[in-house]
């Protein structure tokens, strides 16, 4: 039958004790927004739960001179109540506000929404836009930084040993945070999975663009950066001609599939638009 | 007897009870946590139950072997088809009355061919409901897939795979002739033909089927459950081989039905396993169970051809309908006729041809939904009104005008119609109620609106000779109890005979105490289903009520020395109405009563008037005893650069008779709207090869509160409705307009015109680009 | 089966009770604590009638364990308020006809409270905002909402 256990470490320390004694498969729960649907659905009988929520050093928000750090712990409605985040890292801000519904907010982290991977998790397009570092600790104090660009290997799988977790993750905070944007297209407005979510996020010189990070979530096995676009804007002017070419190119750069939600064909329009949309927003400064 | 009423309480001053929007008699209970929905009770000992499910649509049961359940520790029965006493009955459907019509089969599990995946296969009683989880994956089932079939149109084909035990995959034809439809097409200067089609839609109550069942001290199956019909009783003890009075239902208050619980759902499990066990069994569906295995609104295919002249007078219409029943007739064949009678709307057409058929396949099966056939052909029928409109040069309104039915008009199945039609009315004022269209900042996005009306009967079928009784006593001290069992689902069924009954007797509401929905104990006041409540117990109780009222108004009469009819009751006295001074409280009356011999109780029968049966071949005849008239008003913003949809605003307006309690009234109409906008927008049981892939609440999405607009209310009275004081049912009513009139808006916005349900983004997008 | 001893204060009175290591604090709530106000929609977080406060925050019961509520504060709707002490939401739901058929009102309840917590004068935008995670399929919202902006403290109502 589904008979779990269950450990919930006051420190790292602790942690590591239980994770290196463990007699049975260790999975990690921090809010549980979509391990506990798993164990409903009976994917995870049999094992070790591991809740990191007692490790209350992992849930901060710090802004340091030329950095960001939010602890993996930190829940979404934290970070969407967050002035930092909002005045520092605004991409992120309208992520975490459109994650899931108020009730799954208070409860969901954002290591949480990194580590389960799905392709259209809501805080991975910023993240991705941001060039966030993922901090990653394994048994014994092993420590290391995978660049989120780099993190995710397919639909729920990452690079993340099943001893490894994240603790922290960090982000040069942006020279101009208005200049971005973050767009989501759900069936509804509320509680909805993405069929598209776009972040972008500009470095500019009057017209002219410096940097473009465009990041894409729903569109792929995995939330991806656009970076052949993204190439096509450094350096160049914001105009409306390369807004229309590269609206053309990047729906070759997704590779969407068909589900319930939408059809390929369609995901595929709908970037298009939302790019031109993203990447008008954030050379005008971002929402109002 | 209504119309006395109706004279009395223009001549009082204002301490009337009905018409004030007082909360109902439920809420308090409510808001505090205290009601308790058939989940919420346990008993000591009680085992939970389980029921496995087939995982094909469609297949031969080849064996069941149940031994490795029966040996898990916990585990205190398994039952399969042959454990059952009497696995299959003949059922009339739908019905109160043995007279004629249609009878289908119910079978409780599968016995040697599976119909639908989902479809109950074996049922486990455990100790708890771990135990039972485990013991259904015991279960083996030894399955041999057979081909199936999905698509209504391919399962009318004589060489379809069958879906049940007959030759043909048909349940039943009808048909609707009036006039000549060839002289009225060649009457016609403008023709427009389209078909639609509406995929099927799921009740998403929020409240998941569930009861608890057990013996009592006497012997008798009780069963606990959340159910809108709690005669079903009967059909429980023919399963088990029982006389009818030793089962016994007691309906609880219900977290939604919609008409998802008007067929059985878990009564004959529980009953069956606590017969059994002879120890309590709790049954609770997940979402997913409830979304995969229980029935739907019926998905249909119509084509429509309809036929008018230059200046805009409708001539002709000739509609196919294909209705897809599903895999177990249910109630297919009613809602089909729903959907015959209801096929031209509320329109003057002197030449109708309609054809509709409704056909078995393995997917889920198909039965009520609110609406019950007629939102489907209304989506046909208000989309085909705004085409013929644009081809005309007239706009939506006024086609509608020069073509809306009227008191004294026949319908198109030969019906004239006897009360108070609200059109235009209703259709003025909605469109009015819109005010100027919205002005988009956006050039992408673009604005329309668009109206939809409908007529849409509430009251059963006349021929179905529909009955409600209730019983309404006094209290020593001068409340008042009502038992009646009326079935609440949420819309205030049983707070109306509160309010009705504090009417009539001169008492508040408060005073009044209502006890509902149990076999044994309330007199069986019919099904809450075909908005038939408030005007059958509705009448009931308001009889009943009366007759007592007739009673204390005599004894009054006689202790005031005044005829009853010089005698007011109200705030529990009685006084003179030409010398108020003089009067007498109505508990006082009471005790006189009962000091007389006087009994101061009543059950009174309220008997539907009842037609013959309508004449099937030529579909004429009266259907319904009355209809609610009304037009739902919608304002939307399209972005046509991404098909999204955002609802503006939305109106409705109803002639709802008499609103007895107006709060209520309006929360009829605003949920109903609310219900047919996730029609049109959002919801779409999806399936494949009769799998469900839309199981749960992250697939299936109905509106949440940011993606609705507030619904207006405009409640017009005639009081010429058949309720009590002349009220209309509006249940099912507020639903059945609101997704035309947001189709309409959709294509006033952008220009294309979608045929199917639910608009999707992708939809609007695609039509969007064949321009 | 292993169990583990939680404490939690419920509505304010401490209890103790054995769970699973997966049994979530729904469960809990209604089959061992008796606490059958907290309703079961759908099991995961997909229509919010399980909401209850946790530590004051409005979260889904039936997406948290009932170990990870150990030491914690946990109110339900009869812990805001009841027939003789009523908290103003419950009043107003009652009053603004916002029951239906009632199924979603614990979870929305809840829900409300956790916005006037934090904002006492929401905008009805704010407050569809706050309830997008309760499903109702009864009222429409409308008179729900109006519920909520009626409880809210008398005085300036943004929009």
């Amino acid at each position: 039958m589904n008979e779990m256990e269950y450990a919930r470490p006051k420190s790292l320390k602790e942690m590591d004790r239980i994770v290196g004694a463990a007699k049975r498969p260790v999975k990690f729960i921090a809010g549980g927004t979509n391990v506990i649907p798993d164990i409903r659905a009976g994917a995870l009988s049999s094992k070790l739960l591991v809740d990191l929520s007692g490790l209350k050093e992992l849930n901060f928000v710090k802004e340091e001179k030329n950095e960001i750090a939010i602890g993996a712990l930190t829940t979404i409605s934290n970070i969407a109540a967050s002035r930092v985040i909002r005045e520092k890292a605004p991409l992120l801000f309208y992520a975490a506000g459109q994650l899931g519904s108020p009730l799954t907010r208070n409860r969901a982290t954002i290591g949480g929404n990194l580590a389960y991977a799905s392709p259209a998790a809501d805080t991975a397009p910023p993240l991705l836009a941001l060039e966030a570092v993922v901090h990653t600790r394994r048994r014994l104090g092993r420590e290391r930084k995978i660049p989120i660009d780099r993190f995710f290997l397919g639909p729920n799988k990452t690079r993340l040993a099943k001893d490894e977790i994240i603790t922290k993750i960090t982000f040069s905070k942006p020279k101009d945070p208005s200049k971005g944007s973050y767009l989501k297209l759900g069936l509804r407005n509320a509680m909805t999975i993405s069929v598209l979510s776009i972040a972008v996020l500009l470095e500019t010189n009057g017209n002219v663009c410096r940097k473009a990070r465009i990041a894409l979530g729903a569109v792929a096995p995995t939330p991806m950066r656009a970076y052949r676009i993204e190439k096509k804007f450094a350096g160049r002017a914001i105009d409306r001609k390369n807004i229309e070419e590269s609206s053309l190119l990047i729906a070759e750069e997704i590779s969407p599939i068909s589900d319930i939600r939408a059809s390929a064909e369609y995901r595929k329009r709908v970037t298009s638009v939302l790019f031109q949309r993203a990447i008008q927003e954030a050379s005008r400064g971002g929402k109002p | 007897m209504s119309e006395k009423l109706r004279d009395e309480n223009k001549s009082h001053s204002d301490d009337h009870v009905v018409g004030k929007p007082f909360p109902r008699c439920d809420a308090k209970d409510k808001a505090f946590g205290n009601t308790k929905y058939a989940d919420d009770y346990f008993l000591p000992g009680m085992l939970y139950g389980k029921v496995l499910r087939s995982e094909y649509a469609a297949a031969e049961i080849l064996s069941i072997d149940p031994k490795k359940a029966e040996k898990l520790s916990g585990v205190r029965a398994v039952m399969t088809a042959k454990d059952i006493p009497h696995n299959e009955t003949i059922t009339r459907f739908g019905q109160t009355h043995t007279v004629g019509g249609f009878e289908g089969l119910y079978r409780i599990l599968a016995d040697k061919k599976v119909r639908f995946m989902g479809e109950g296969v074996a049922l486990v009683a455990a100790d708890t409901q771990a135990i039972a989880d485990e013991a259904v994956k015991l279960i083996q089932v030894n399955y041999k897939p057979l081909a199936g079939v999905f698509d209504p149109i391919e399962a009318l084909k004589p060489e379809a795979y069958k879906v049940g035990e007959e030759t043909s995959n048909l349940v039943c034809y009808y048909k609707v002739r009036q006039g000549n439809i060839k002289e009225g097409f060649a009457s016609s200067d403008v023709i427009v033909e389209n078909t639609y089609r509406v995929p099927a839609q799921d009740h998403a109550y929020i409240e998941p089927e569930a009861g608890l069942a057990w013996i009592d001290d006497d012997g008798v199956v009780t069963i606990q459950v959340c159910t809108q019909v709690i005669e079903h009783f009967r059909e429980i003890a023919e399963v088990l081989g029982l006389p009818y009075n030793k089962v016994r239902v007691k309906g609880t208050w219900i977290g939604g039905g919609f008409g998802g619980k008007e067929d059985i759902t878990v009564e004959t499990y529980l009953a069956l396993l606590t017969w059994k066990t002879k120890k309590p069994v709790k049954l609770v569906y997940s979402r997913e169970e409830s979304i995969i295995c229980h029935g739907k609104r019926h998905p249909y295919v119509m084509k429509y051809k309809t036929g008018a002249t230059r200046d805009g007078k409708l001539m002709a219409l000739e509609a196919k309908l294909l209705s897809d029943a599903g895999a177990y007739v249910y109630l297919s064949p009613w809602v089909l006729l729903y959907s015959t009678v209801g096929a031209a709307g509320p329109y003057k057409i002197p030449h109708i041809k309609i054809d509709a058929r409704t056909v078995l396949t393995n997917n889920t099966f198909s039965s009520a939904f609110r609406g019950f056939g007629v939102p489907q052909v209304c989506f046909a029928y208000e989309s085909q009104m705004d085409e013929l409109a644009g081809r005309l040069n007239l706009s939506p309104l006024e086609l509608r005008r020069r073509n809306y039915l009227k008191k004294g008009d026949a319908t198109a199945t030969g019906y004239v119609l006897e009360h108070y039609a609200a059109f235009p009315e209703t259709a003025e004022k909605a469109l009015a109620a819109l005010g100027e269209k919205s002005k988009s900042k956006n050039p992408a996005v673009k604005i329309g609106q668009g109206i939809g009306s409908s007529m849409t009967s509430y009251g059963r079928m006349v021929f179905l000779h529909d009955t409600s009784r209730s019983y309404v006593g006094m209290e020593m001290d001068g409340g008042v109890t009502v038992r009646c069992g009326v079935q609440d689902l949420g819309g205030g069924q049983a707070s109306s005979l509160t309010q009705i009954a504090a009417e009539v007797l001169g008492v508040s509401m408060d005073d009044v105490r209502v006890y509902v929905a149990d076999t044994a104990l309330t007199p069986i006041a019919g099904t809450t289903t075909a908005t038939r409540q408030l005007y059958m117990s509705g009448n009931a109780t308001s009889m009943a009520a009366q007759e007592v009222r007739k009673r204390l108004l005599e004894k009054a009469g006689e202790i005031l020395q005044s005829k009853p009819e010089g005698l007011e009751l109200r705030n529990r006295k009685v006084r003179m109405k030409e010398d108020p001074e003089r009067s007498v409280s109505l508990k006082n009356v009471v005790k006189a009563c009962a000091s007389a011999g006087i009994p101061l109780f009543h059950i009174a029968q309220f008997n539907a008037p009842s037609r013959e049966l309508v004449d099937f071949k030529k579909g004429q005849g009266q259907v319904f005893p009355d209809f609610a008239f009304g037009t739902h008003a919608a304002e939307v913003a399209v972005d046509v650069e991404t098909g999204k949809i955002g609802v503006l605003k939305l109106v409705a307006c109803f002639d709802v008779g008499k609103a007895i309690n107006p709060q209520a009234v309006e929360g009829q109409l605003e949920g109903g709207t609310i219900q047919g906008m996730g029609y049109a927008l959002l919801e779409d049981v999806i399936l494949e090869k009769g799998m469900t892939r839309t199981p749960s609440f992250s697939e299936y999405l109905i509106p949440t509160a940011l993606d609705v607009a507030d619904v207006r209310c405009i409640l017009l009275e005639s009081e010429d409705g058949i309720g009590p004081f002349g009220a209309k049912g509006v249940g099912e009513p507020s639903l059945v307009s609101a997704a035309p009139a947001l189709v309409n808006a959709v294509k006033d916005a952008v220009g294309t015109r979608i045929f199917d349900l639910p608009l999707t983004p992708e939809k609007i997008l695609n039509a969007q680009k064949k321009r | 089966m292993k169990t583990y001893s939680i404490h939690l204060l419920l509505n304010g009175n401490p209890v103790r009770v054995d769970v699973a290591a997966q049994e979530t604090l729904l469960d809990t709530l209604r089959n061992k604590l008796w606490a059958t106000e907290v309703k079961n929609g759908c099991g995961k977080g997909d229509c919010g009638c399980c909401a209850v406060l946790l530590d004051g925050k409005a979260v889904n019961s039936c997406l948290t364990l009932a170990v990870q509520a150990d030491g914690k504060d946990v109110t339900t709707l009869k812990g805001l308020g009841n027939e003789e002490n009523p908290h103003p939401l419950q009043e107003s739901f009652i009053q603004n006809g916002a029951i239906q058929c009632g199924f979603c009102t614990p979870g929305m309840i809840i829900s409300a409270k956790s916005l006037l917590d934090e904002n006492p004068k929401p905008s009805r935008e704010q407050i569809r905002e706050a309830i997008s995670g309760n499903l109702c399929r009864c009222t429409g919202y409308k008179k729900i909402i109006e519920a909520i902006s009626d409880a809210a403290p008398k005085g300036q109502l943004s929009d």
